[in-house]
């Protein structure tokens, strides 16, 4: 596995990262039979505290799981997770956090401006906050004029935007968005992509799942690439580019995940580690 | 105080997602139908139209809160589930019983105001086809309201059933799971009876085993009766089936916490 050097090798004191997680294993069972499948292979990532990090992969290769598992959607079969220096899903770390959950889908009944005041509840925020804040939020994502109107007419860009929005209400510290340029027309991801560089400045950890790797070069420090429930490799995007071996961000993707389907074929041909296994 | 606001914000969450269903306006209308119709039956018999109009409101108010209860109670949790909402709630500072809590007081309070709304219907109706003075109206409203509360309290234990089967079943399922044990609730002490006539003491034991472990709604429907027909009903009873019936709801809601707690969200 490629691996970055890390920055106390630079003489720069080390950053408590704000997620860890250590050789994330998880199985999972089919309903009839209880087949069990192997989807995450012992995963260990790092992200610092203000780093905006990419995590790719092809699909099904385990990024939404990991993503689920961070958030405490999930539970590892085994290995550790952290975030915030709290286990995932703890309560007081959701505090801090905030997500985007890909494809979002929301309540059909309530319009824009009440479902960001519902989230804004579940936080325990106070009324005027919560207005304020949304607010706030709906300028930022250029929603102001649909506020009033029943989610069930909004585009899915529009829900994607409402999502984002709904991920922020509660200034977290972390954002965790899977997929967050999905259903978004150009104008809505170069949108997008300006509120992750606000979010930068303010010093946001920011953890991305995508598929659109222009964007993800253009806002990420670093990215993570995981294929077949691995992390392949882990490396900053501009040490990417000052190696001068890759033409951009999808060669380096394209080499890795090409490089990491031969060794496991490899691997495969002389008897290595089976993936799925009947229980 | 932020226990409260998480349940608050899922209870009106619920409350306003219910009342913008339009199946519940459908049955508010049925139940207009339905006590329209009694009024008709009531001019067929000679001095018992106000006791027909009476039961058979009664009857159609048990009949559509509980099917209002039992397929709205197992889509509660399934729906957002399949509407993959529960993503948004559970990676925000909410715990399973929150949820629960206020997916529950959301629904309750929507079919308290269901149920009220047929209520004063049906005593308008029956205060119309009585002799209609100022005075008999409050009264006649009266002699709905006591049998038409332990109607609710019922009502509130079926939607905990239904909640309850909803965080582990299909809403096919849980409506099957959910309309199985209020009708067995119903005829609980008629299994215990059966066992007592037995010869068998094993039988009769398991019986009384049953009995202990499964709800017993049928004194709830009797006392109902008394009240219907303006008779006294002894406090200390009522205040028993309430505690009883409410023991029950507050183990189905823990049940269905735990259960919740302990899923994931794939």
């Amino acid at each position: 596995m490629t691996s970055e050097s890390e920055q106390s090798k630079n003489g720069e004191q080390p950053v408590a990262p704000a997620v860890e997680a250590a050789n994330l294993v998880k199985d999972v069972f089919s309903d009839f039979l209880r087949k069990r499948t192997r989807v995450l292979q012992g995963v260990s990532l790092t992200v610092r505290r203000g780093e905006t990090y990419g995590l790719l992969g092809p699909n099904g290769a385990g990024k939404t799981t990991t993503l689920k598992i961070l958030l405490g959607l999930m539970r590892p079969t085994s290995g550790k997770v952290t975030v915030l220096d709290g286990p995932a899903g703890d309560r007081k770390t959701l505090y801090r956090i905030g997500y985007l959950p890909e494809n979002p889908y929301f309540y059909s009944h309530l319009t824009g401006a009440e479902f960001l005041d519902f989230i804004g509840q579940l936080f325990g925020m106070p009324r005027q906050a919560r207005r304020e804040r949304a607010a706030e939020l709906l300028d930022l994502v250029k929603m102001r004029d649909a506020a009033e109107r029943p989610m069930r007419k909004y585009s899915k860009g529009m829900l994607q935007r409402l999502g984002i929005a709904q991920s922020l209400i509660n200034d977290p510290e972390v954002v965790f968005w899977d997929e967050p340029m999905s259903g978004l027309d150009p104008i809505g991801r170069r949108d997008v992509r300006e509120i992750l560089k606000q979010l930068k400045q303010a010093g946001k950890t920011i953890f991305l799942n995508s598929h659109l790797l222009p964007d993800v070069n253009e806002v990420c420090d670093r990215i993570g690439i995981m294929n077949k429930g691995k992390l392949v490799c882990q490396q900053r995007i501009a040490a990417i580019s000052a190696t001068g071996n890759y033409r951009d961000l999808e060669d380096y993707f394209l080499t890795m995940i090409a490089e990491n389907s031969a060794a496991e074929k490899a691997v495969d041909e002389t008897g290595g580690p089976i993936e799925d296994s009947q229980r | 105080m932020n226990s409260i606001n998480a349940i608050a914000a899922i209870a009106l969450n619920t409350f306003r997602e219910t009342v913008r269903e339009r199946i519940i306006y459908a049955f508010i209308l049925f139940a207009c139908a339905i006590s329209l119709l009694a009024i008709m039956l009531g001019s067929l018999s000679v001095g018992q139209d106000v006791r027909i109009l009476d039961d058979m409101g009664m009857a159609a108010i048990a009949l559509i809160g509980g099917v209002i209860a039992v397929f709205a109670g197992t889509n509660l949790v399934y729906k957002e589930l399949e509407r993959r909402t529960v993503y948004i709630i559970f990676t925000k500072p909410v715990t399973g019983w929150q949820f629960i809590a206020g997916k529950y007081i959301g629904l309750s309070l929507c079919l308290l105001m269901i149920v009220a709304a047929m209520g004063l219907f049906l005593g308008f109706l029956v205060w119309l086809s009585a002799t209609p003075t100022l005075t008999s109206l409050s009264q006649d409203l009266l002699l709905i309201c006591k049998p038409l509360v332990l109607v609710y309290i019922e009502l509130l234990f079926v939607i905990a059933a239904a909640t309850f089967f909803s965080t582990f079943a299909s809403p096919m399922m849980s409506v099957v799971f959910t309309l199985g044990l209020w009708l067995i609730a119903h005829f609980v002490d008629s299994l215990k009876t059966l066992g007592h006539m037995s010869q068998n003491p094993a039988l009769t034991k398991f019986s009384d085993i049953v009995y202990l472990l499964l709800p017993d709604l049928g004194s709830l429907t009797k006392v109902r009766g008394i009240l219907m027909y303006g008779q006294h009903a002894p406090t200390e009873l009522v205040s028993y089936i309430t505690c009883y019936v409410f023991g029950y709801v507050m183990l189905l809601l823990l049940l269905a916490s735990v259960v919740t707690e302990q899923r994931e969200f794939p």
